[in-house]
């Protein structure tokens, strides 16, 4: 089922928006993983996950998430998510990941956030 | 030289209280003694070791001032204690040989009577011991300005060493005191051991009792055995105080800082520290300058986490480590392992498992080892290495590990610190079929408040009992009816089965955490928790009591919640013992009987409490009394993404029922969890996982079903495993019951989720919690 794997890129001033499609398993969450470790290879240190167009999401998935949110944290890298659907945020909220990771309703509110100063 | 004053040695004596010196009495005989007989030049010579900050310099401090202070023994010489410590030291052997010639000169003349002299006079001091019939100096002197213009620093700095030594026939000797001697080590252009070579002659003659002390006898050793030293020196370990002198210590710091501590808490206190006075010094200033008082073993817990999170003992091992490993990427690294070593106890003994550990080059590595080592946090013996056992550090190295590397605030890592403590010794929860059924009754209670009203005294059993004590159910509902004061019930947005701070050890929970909103509105704002345990025993005790009180402290400082969102409520079984009824008032906790639940409960239609014996629970695979449920079936392959497939058919079953989309998300993805983790788990022989969907008006149960016999070892690398385990967890959230169970045709996990506000009677009790068969590690 690799029609799943949907990632798609846009860079908006500092901040890489990566747009994560289709079912959020363990293909997709290394492929999302891939993306933002050669987005921090190449100095780029904010990162907006983009939830929108994102179906179905299960804890591999998930874990894949935790995993980048370790590395960007480590690397002293600023991250957001946007248009998290009710279910994923309960699910990060379970996860822990809502405690680190802030989410916003819209991907321009999230740039905002993520265009100012630490 | 003159006019020039250099500051070191005298800042640790400058800072040293003697009255502050507890215990350390053998050490202090042992050291005395062979100081005292050096006079007869059968003195001893110690080295001196032990972890940093253990108290190492106090005692040779203590020391100095216990020989200046004796009095003289006959005609004998007296020992003259020069105290010298080299971690201040200028790297340069000129400027090392200027500090010691003034140090010495200095502290001679303050032996002998003479105040401290405003600068350093070499010459000057020099004439004032010819003053007072030390001759002999002023030539030595003269050498070593020579030696000095010429640059020469090897000469200069044996030309200071011997400095003490032209006093022969003096009526005085000198005693050396070397503190952190393994810093000779790093002066420049001076090969390793070239100090104990200078002085190698007056230590072998037994007339100049030397006491070294460091944090890295490593290599001071090395070099006694290249010096054929080793066996003149007396080995002298330095750990932390003994209990009674620890104790004493705390005495005197209460006293001193108008701290007030329970008696009965200063052995915990004690060992909570490693018994380590610094430590002790430390904390008793932190809690003088945050409360003064501690009442109990919580506050001290939390003053200690505080502490260790953001006060003197964090800022004491932060600068610590900045300036062992001033590069940010290194001090990462270094505190990473020693997190590894220290906390997470990761079995390690060996140079090639610690760089291997460490993931750094070898020369990176080699750097780190050798930093720890220098520093005293490891010892090198035989290529076998040991690591500090400090309680402290450990907790500070937790404390750097979460929040520099998981990100976690302050007040988190707190929480868990206290929680790692008080969980000791903690009483079990509650378990066994009883028990939850009574958790999953006041669990439904819960989510029906809905910022109802209800009297207040459902919630206070100690006025309850006052006013209706021996009199019927129906006087007392009488009776209620006139209860004006009433308690508004918040809104609840969840209830979830038991709450679990992050850090190992034993579970640590209550059997429900509530969150709530105050005025309806989903905000921080209005937002309060509700923290019940239901009692499991007949009889409540103060001890469970203050268990709760604890757990209620802990919840509050891991979320930063003021003490008014926090709700603390106790459902007894039975009976309470008259002290707990009293300290549950004490600390603000709600009470409620058996009774004034049913009297709660019948408020909102719900069933009954300790009713009528309940009759033999349905087989597993059993679908609910009631309305005949409409049944669909499915087979799925074990293969990558199928479960999708399972979430698919889940939604159209569930669009029959006509439910939200949030409740068919959350019925789709549990069904997701429950098929991966058979299809990871299960190690079918038929690679097949059988599904059924059981719809009802009021619920849907959906069963998945693998033929598996237990746990199959994974085929995935150990990091795509991290931050793996979260289906079952997931799992219970999304759905209303979760039941596993395990039996020779395989593994079946049933899941219900109700629809809308149906009243639902008591949960199942959980199989696995009550130490089933979990047939895979992660389910």
């Amino acid at each position: 089922m690799t029609e799943n794997l949907t990632i798609r890129t846009r860079v908006e001033g500092k901040t890489v928006v990566v747009y994560v499609g289709g079912y959020l398993n363990s293909l997709l969450g290394e492929e999302v993983e891939k993306v933002v470790r050669e987005l921090f290879d190449a100095g780029i240190r904010r990162v907006l996950l983009h939830f929108g167009e994102t179906r179905l999401v299960n804890s591999i998935g998930i874990s894949f998430v935790i995993g980048i949110v370790e590395k960007v944290m480590e690397r002293e890298g600023r991250m957001a998510f946007c248009e998290v659907s009710r279910i994923n945020r309960d699910l990060f909220r379970v996860t822990g990941l809502a405690k680190y990771v802030p989410s916003f309703e819209t991907e321009k509110d999230a740039l905002e956030y993520l265009s100012g100063e630490v | 030289m003159a006019g020039v004053r250099l500051f070191g040695t005298m800042g640790a004596e400058a800072s040293f209280r003697e009255e502050d010196f507890f215990g350390r009495e053998e050490e202090l005989s042992a050291l005395t003694r062979a100081a005292v007989e050096g006079g007869r030049g059968i003195g001893s010579s110690f080295m001196i070791y032990g972890p940093p900050n253990i108290g190492k310099t106090s005692l040779l401090l203590k020391l100095a001032h216990d020989l200046r202070s004796a009095p003289q023994e006959g005609a004998l010489p007296r020992p003259f204690p020069f105290y010298f410590s080299f971690s201040n030291i200028l790297s340069h052997p000129l400027a090392l040989s200027q500090h010691f010639l003034q140090e010495f000169l200095s502290q001679l003349l303050r032996f002998l009577g003479d105040e401290q002299p405003a600068a350093f006079d070499p010459e000057g001091m020099c004439d004032r011991l010819a003053a007072l019939g030390f001759t002999g100096y002023r030539n030595i002197l003269a050498a070593h300005a020579k030696y000095t213009a010429a640059g020469d620093g090897l000469s200069a700095l044996v030309n200071a060493l011997s400095f003490p030594f032209a006093s022969g026939g003096d009526p005085f000797y000198p005693v050396f005191l070397f503190d952190d001697f393994q810093y000779t080590g790093k002066l420049q252009g001076i090969p390793d051991g070239a100090m104990l070579s200078i002085l190698r002659p007056y230590i072998k003659s037994g007339h100049y009792p030397m006491l070294l002390s460091g944090s890295s006898p490593g290599r001071v050793t090395a070099s006694l055995k290249r010096e054929g030293l080793f066996g003149t020196f007396q080995m002298l370990e330095i750990g932390g105080l003994s209990p009674e002198a620890s104790l004493r210590l705390w005495g005197s710091l209460c006293e001193r800082r108008r701290v007030e501590i329970p008696a009965s808490l200063l052995p915990r206190a004690s060992e909570r520290l490693g018994r380590i006075p610094v430590y002790q010094r430390m904390l008793a200033e932190e809690i003088f300058f945050r409360t003064a008082t501690v009442t109990d073993a919580i506050g001290l817990e939390n003053l200690y986490a505080l502490s260790v999170t953001e006060g003197k003992l964090n800022r004491y091992w932060r600068e610590f480590f900045e300036n062992t490993f001033p590069d940010r990427m290194r001090r990462g690294r270094a505190i990473r392992f020693l997190k590894r070593v220290l906390c997470d106890r990761f079995p390690l003994d060996t140079v090639e498992g610690a760089l291997s550990l460490l993931g750094a080059s070898e020369e990176e590595g080699e750097a780190i080892l050798s930093a720890f080592e220098f520093k005293g946090l490891m010892k090198a013996e035989l290529e076998q290495l040991t690591f500090v056992g400090d309680p402290v550090l450990a907790d500070f190295l937790y404390w750097a590990y979460e929040r520099g590397v998981l990100g976690k605030g302050g007040s988190q890592v707190a929480a868990s610190i206290v929680q790692a403590r008080l969980s000791q010794g903690a009483p079990e929860p509650g378990q066994g079929g009883e028990h939850a059924q009574r958790v999953a009754v006041v669990k439904e209670l819960m989510r029906k408040w809905d910022l109802r009203e209800v009297p207040q005294l459902l919630l206070d059993y100690g006025r309850f009992r006052e006013k209706f004590g021996g009199k019927g159910l129906l006087e007392v509902v009488m009776g209620m009816e006139g209860e004006m004061v009433r308690v508004r019930l918040p809104k609840i947005s969840s209830v979830s089965t038991g709450y679990r701070a992050h850090r190992g050890g034993p579970r640590f929970d209550f059997d429900l955490v509530a969150y709530g909103f105050l005025e309806g509105d989903f905000s921080e704002e209005n937002l309060v928790l509700w923290a019940v345990d239901v009692v499991p025993e007949k009889n409540l005790a103060a001890r469970a009591v203050e268990h709760f009180e604890s757990r209620c402290r802990l919840l509050a400082l891991e979320k930063g919640l003021p003490a008014d969102r926090l709700r603390k409520w106790m459902v007894l079984d039975d009976t309470a013992d008259p002290a707990s009824v009293d300290l549950a008032a004490q600390y603000g906790i709600h009470l409620s009987h058996s009774t004034q639940l049913r009297l709660f409960l019948n408020l909102f239609g719900l069933e009954e409490l300790g009713g009528e014996p309940e009759g033999p629970r349905p087989a597993p695979l059993a679908a609910s009394p009631g309305e005949k449920p409409v049944e669909y079936e499915l087979v799925l392959p074990m293969k990558a993404d199928s479960e999708v497939v399972a979430a698919r058919v889940a939604e159209e079953v569930a669009a029959f029922a006509s439910v939200d989309s949030d409740t068919v998300d959350r019925i789709k993805m549990a069904i997701i969890e429950a098929c991966i983790n058979a299809f990871e788990h299960s190690a079918s022989e038929s690679g097949k996982v059988r599904l059924r969907y059981l719809l009802s008006p009021e619920k849907i149960e959906l069963f998945v079903q693998d033929d598996g016999k237990g746990f199959r070892a994974g085929k995935t690398s150990e990091e795509s495993k991290k931050n793996r385990g979260w289906g079952l967890k997931l799992i219970r959230e999304l759905v209303d019951e979760v039941e596993i169970v395990t039996g020779q045709d395989g593994t079946v996990v049933r899941m219900m989720k109700r629809f809308g506000g149906v009243p639902a009677g008591p949960d199942l009790p959980r199989k696995e919690a009550e130490g089933g068969a979990d047939p895979a590690g992660s389910r």
